[in-house]
């Protein structure tokens, strides 16, 4: 589902694109699984999560990246804290 | 060669290998890499072929990175080793562990490390498509090539040390080098393959980065510094003695 809401990506470096709830999703559950979540609560948690930011996006002409990413953490940290942490630091692992 | 020696030779080749598995981007890359698989919902016997595949891959890397360099260095070398060598090991090992103490991980939160965005951008993008054994193994390959800015230097004092070994001793060497050096990996993938959540890992991880950077430029210059003495001053000396 792709709101008309631009994403203007954290690096600035490549294009805005436009909200996609569903890429949100799957990433969010990605995270729920990797803590080893069961799958159901795993995709409830993901559901709950997308909702809440969908609501935020919603009537915005465009948001950051980082916003989403830092709203939608905040939402997980909630339902699942060791998601939220994998969610908030996987991509400085390396 | 008496058994002195052979000791402090192992001696030597084991604090190197230790030195050398407080280094992390192989840790990383695996932590990262199972990240991706568990989120994939992968079943666990594939989960475990796609680490057993990674650590088998940094393994045989190591293997042949020690055997390279211990080659390269038995042919450019003369049958002894002189001392300027060993001083210029020593004074480069020990400056790695200097830079190991100011650069390894980055000024910022999480694990992140002191090597090219670019590499570090491509190891994550590729432990995010890797979906097989054979690809994980290559990554495995891959992820130790990219620390060989700081492991360079416990594998090349290792080849020095081990191209004064007769050849039996030699193998044991290169083995124990690589068992000790993949330590943490086989300790992570068991981790794993036990069902432990990734989350806790890498929040032990990056609590005690400060502490595994600490340890490793620490272990680098202790490394350098014993060797100066046995190789250039103690040798000195005794040779000095003997005339």
């Amino acid at each position: 589902m792709a709101l008309a809401v631009d994403v203007v990506k954290r690096s600035g470096k490549r294009p805005t694109e436009s909200f996609d709830a569903d890429k949100l999703l799957r990433s969010i559950l990605s995270a729920c699984l990797s803590v080893r979540s069961p799958e159901g609560e795993a995709e409830d948690t993901a559901k709950n999560v997308t909702q809440a930011v969908v609501v935020w996006v919603d009537r915005k002409p465009a948001v950051t990246s980082h916003d989403i990413r830092r709203l939608a953490s905040v939402h997980l940290q909630r339902f699942q804290p060791e998601a939220a942490y994998i969610y908030e630091h996987h991509k400085s692992i390396i | 060669m008496g058994n002195f020696d052979i000791i402090s030779s192992f001696a030597i080749i084991l604090l190197a290998a230790l030195t050398h598995a407080s280094f992390q981007l192989s840790v990383s890359v695996l932590t990262l890499l199972s990240g991706h698989a568990l989120g994939r919902n992968t079943a666990h016997m594939r989960l475990l072929r796609l680490t057993g595949g990674f650590i088998m891959g940094a393994g045989v890397m190591t293997v042949l990175l020690v055997s390279l360099v211990a080659y390269v260095l038995q042919a450019a070398l003369p049958s002894t080793t002189p001392p300027i060598i060993w001083a210029a090991y020593a004074g480069g090992v020990g400056g790695v562990g200097v830079s190991v103490w100011l650069f390894y991980y980055r000024d910022e939160p999480g694990t992140s490390l002191w090597i090219p965005r670019n590499f570090a951008s491509y190891l994550a993008g590729r432990s995010k498509a890797t979906k097989n054994a054979t690809e994980t193994f290559g990554l495995g390959l891959t992820s130790i090539i990219g620390e060989l800015l700081f492991a360079f230097a416990p594998i090349a004092i290792s080849a020095l040390v081990l191209i004064r070994l007769s050849p039996e001793f030699q193998l044991l060497g290169i083995l124990l080098y690589a068992a000790v050096s993949l330590l943490p990996l086989l300790i992570v993938g068991l981790l794993i393959g036990g069902g432990h959540k990734l989350s806790n890992i890498q929040r032990w991880r990056e609590t005690n980065k400060r502490f595994l950077q600490v340890a490793a430029g620490s272990g680098l210059l202790i490394l350098g510094a014993f060797v100066y003495v046995q190789q250039v001053l103690v040798t000195g000396v005794a040779a000095m003695g003997g005339q």
